[in-house]
């Protein structure tokens, strides 16, 4: 049986996510201190160009993944970044991740077309009040956050949010400081659908600085993950750990034809005891 | 010092993590552990060409040390000169097949020595071996043997530009052998 005759058996037995993650770059203009890939401004980014991500997408509409993630790094650093998301979301409904600081009025104007695609914009946002949020996120971070949410979502464009925390914060019901930012989030007309709360993981400068909750390979929700260095089990797995690029949930240096790394990932799937990935929340 | 870093088992793929359930699994794994999709074939395909087979394992010493010294594979020479010697291959003749001693008088087998030759043309080329040398090999081997040992030399030929150019290190249980029997 071929690869993608297996992939959607897969995916709707549950046994294989079907989103496929690209990471566009590894650079970004923060440098937070829980981030995976121990991103920076001035770090090697690690670049997935254009055509690249495109042929990807291509090969993973083919081969029958129905959801694409992009990630990085902050992809809108690329100048490219828009009119890729535009090609990308004619093949496939797309999330891209993004710090949320760079959405100038001009950017969201070259944004417009993302309105009427299957494309979220999901937004990183920790904390309801800009001291808390910029001690791990940087300066002017809460602001610049605040400023652009209302404009995309004035655009049409669909938006969600994503909160990082440690493990501990994540319980049955809300935290006041995070009921403080559901209703944030609501007056910008963000629904709490659209918000995802998650722990951070204890990966990359996490790990270096002793945040966050250890993530073995059962615990991480399986999705397909490429990035210019291979393909990986899940877009938690690509870090970057005092500079180095951790390797122990690589699947394989090749990337194209993804089926060679569709299929590395569908094999060591059924190989795999059950895993924390859902109590966790790691996803 | 290797080029590149070594993968232990905290850092191997997922792919690569079978092969090092028993422990240090070497330099050779480690190294092609970056790549694992090679690592998956590449380990199977040695196992079968250097592990136990029709030829002897004391003919499979002789060429795989034999290759590793016409190329000069300091990592290769090592371990198979340790191997050699776990596979009965006396002093002189591991002496004489590291290229420090005469083959003739070390291997008075005309059957080795023209197994030896065999190994020295594949090895050191350029081109066809000359035909004499085949015509001697073929003598003393079956067609079967002779594809195989053939293929051998060509993968320690492999192996031994691979180690060779990444500087893989020489193991320490090896480099404690071959200081204690003498070889360093
Ligand atoms: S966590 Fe995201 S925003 Fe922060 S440094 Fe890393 S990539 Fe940039």
């Amino acid at each position: 049986m071929s690869v993608a005759e297996r992939i959607g058996p897969a995916i709707d037995a549950g046994r294989m996510s079907g989103r496929v993650w690209l990471y566009t770059n590894y650079h970004c203009n923060l440098a937070c201190s829980y981030c995976l890939t121990s991103s920076a401004p001035k770090v090697d980014p690690r670049l997935l160009e254009p055509a690249a991500a495109l042929r990807l997408a291509e090969e993973a509409a083919d081969l029958g993944f129905r959801e694409l993630g992009i990630t990085g790094g902050e992809p809108f650093l690329l100048t490219w970044l828009p009119e890729l998301l535009v090609d990308l979301a004619a093949l496939l409904p797309v999330t891209v991740l993004s710090n949320g600081t760079l959405f100038t009025p001009k950017l969201v104007e070259r944004l417009r077309a993302l309105a009427d695609l299957p494309v979220a914009i999901q937004i990183s946002l920790d904390r309801p009040d800009p001291v808390a949020n910029d001690a791990m996120r940087g300066p002017e971070n809460f602001a610049r956050v605040l400023a652009a949410l209302p404009r995309l979502v004035e655009a049409g464009i669909t938006v969600r949010l994503a909160t990082t925390v440690e493990l501990e914060e994540i319980g049955p019901g809300k935290t006041p400081e995070q009921e403080r930012l559901c209703a944030l989030h609501r007056s910008v007309g963000i629904g709490d659908d659209d918000h995802v709360i998650r722990p951070i993981v204890r990966r990359g400068r996490a790990a270096t600085g002793g945040m966050g909750v250890p993530a073995t390979r059962d615990d991480l929700e399986p999705e397909l993950t490429v990035t210019a260095d291979g393909a990986f089990w899940s877009p938690f797995a690509p870090t970057v750990t005092a500079g180095r690029l951790d390797t122990e949930l690589l699947l394989t240096r090749t990337v194209v034809p993804l089926a060679k790394p569709a299929s590395t990932r569908l094999r060591l799937f059924e190989g795999r005891p059950p895993g924390h990935d859902t109590t966790l929340g790691i996803r | 010092m290797s080029l590149v870093p070594l993968l232990d088992a905290q850092q191997a793929p997922l792919p690569a993590q079978e092969f090092y359930a028993d422990g240090d699994p070497g330099p050779i794994v480690a190294a092609l552990a970056h790549v694992p999709e090679v690592l998956e074939v590449t380990l199977p395909f040695l196992g079968v060409v250097l592990g136990p087979s029709a030829l002897s394992l004391r003919t499979k010493e002789i060429v795989i040390l034999r290759t590793s010294a016409v190329l000069a594979c300091r990592y290769c020479v090592d371990t198979h000169t340790v191997a050699a010697r776990d596979a009965d291959l006396s002093v002189d003749e591991v002496r004489a097949l590291r290229g420090e001693a005469e083959v003739a008088g070390a291997f008075p087998d005309p059957a080795d020595r023209s197994l030896i030759g065999w190994v020295d043309a594949v090895a050191l080329g350029p081109g066809t071996p000359p035909p004499e040398v085949a015509a001697a090999v073929s003598a003393s081997v079956g067609e079967a043997a002779l594809v195989e040992l053939t293929l051998l030399t060509a993968t320690t030929l492999l192996l031994n530009r691979f180690a060779t150019s990444l500087g893989l290190p020489t193991s320490p249980e090896t480099l404690r052998r071959l200081g204690e029997e003498g070889w360093r």
